[in-house]
């Protein structure tokens, strides 16, 4: 988790949490939410949306849309509620998406468990 | 790198998820209760039926209390759909057996929630669901005693009509 690029300018500064060959999710913490780069946008999330994000994905059944047969075109509306964004995706890019979201979260909950074993509990 | 999602939100995904699992559970004997107060009171049992309509009140209260813990806790409660619930049984008797699977099948789900919350060190839920644990232990043993009254009593004669009279001033009420 290194910093991005230092500038001089007050831009708001994003930390990289998990990055992969299509996409990466960085966290801010003055703006305390998290930016998707992901399928050519760059996409603010903040917790609630974030976790909607995580659960709309998660709940989509992507080995029995790889197996379905019927003739539906395979792409897959992600619309939250209340955000800003949504995506139109197929069903590569959405295993791409999902896979920076586990990414995502396995990274946050390491933060989550170092924050406890450096700030929070006295050995 | 801040620890935002500990910030904003107080128990685990997991404990959130089980909670509201809770949730539906409570509001689904709600409803459960309602529909055997409305079998009694069609049946002549009028003590019975405001037994359970005590019942279904209080399975209300138990959904609002994790209803509002999961929010206290910077968590996303959900309100939670209930259908097919029960309107017939097939006798007075029947009626009270499945009040006491329901209370047990309550029981088993929180402890359910307690052990997981065992394995993550989630003492503040786990402190939450004592008060539980202390209502299930009356809950269960009101609910038995409410069966035991037909073997006490026997449903023979004017059985029926006494255990009807009878349900309604079952009592717990332990020191401990
Ligand atoms: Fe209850
Ligand atoms: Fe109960």
């Amino acid at each position: 988790m290194q910093k991005t690029k230092e500038l001089s300018l007050p831009v708001a500064s994003f930390e990289e949490v998990f990055a992969t060959k299509s996409g990466a999710i960085f966290q801010s913490d003055s703006e305390k939410c998290w930016y998707i780069d992901f399928a050519g946008k760059l996409a603010r999330f903040d917790y609630r949306n974030l976790l909607k994000l995580k659960k709309a994905v998660y709940n989509i059944n992507i080995e029995e849309k790889l197996l379905s047969s019927d003739k539906s075109a395979d792409v897959e509306i992600i619309f939250i509620c209340a955000c800003d964004h949504s995506y139109v995706l197929s069903l590569l890019e959405l295993i791409k998406l999902k896979e920076i979201l586990q990414g995502t979260f396995v990274m946050l909950e390491l933060n989550h468990i170092i924050h406890d074993r450096l700030f929070r509990i006295i050995a | 790198m801040k620890d935002i999602m500990r910030v904003k939100c107080s128990i685990s995904e997991d404990v959130e998820t089980l909670i509201n699992q809770q949730i539906k559970k409570e509001a689904h004997s709600s409803a459960i209760y309602l529909g055997m107060a409305s079998w009694c009171a069609r049946n002549g049992y009028e003590g019975a039926a405001a037994y359970f309509f005590k019942q279904a009140d209080e399975e209300r209260d138990h959904q609002m209390k994790f209803f509002k813990y999961v929010l206290d806790m910077g968590g996303n409660a959900v309100t939670p759909e209930i259908s097919n619930i029960k309107q017939e049984y097939n006798s007075f008797r029947e009626v009270f057996e499945e009040a006491l699977e329901q209370e047990i099948s309550v029981t088993q789900s929180i402890k359910n929630i307690a052990a997981r919350c065992q394995k993550e060190n989630d003492f503040l839920t786990l402190d939450f669901l004592n008060w539980f644990f202390k209502e299930q232990r009356e809950e269960e043993i009101k609910a038995r005693r409410a069966v035991e009254l037909f073997d006490v009593i026997g449903e023979e004669g004017t059985g029926r009509w006494q255990i009807d009279k009878a349900v309604g001033a079952i009592s717990y009420n332990s020191e401990a």
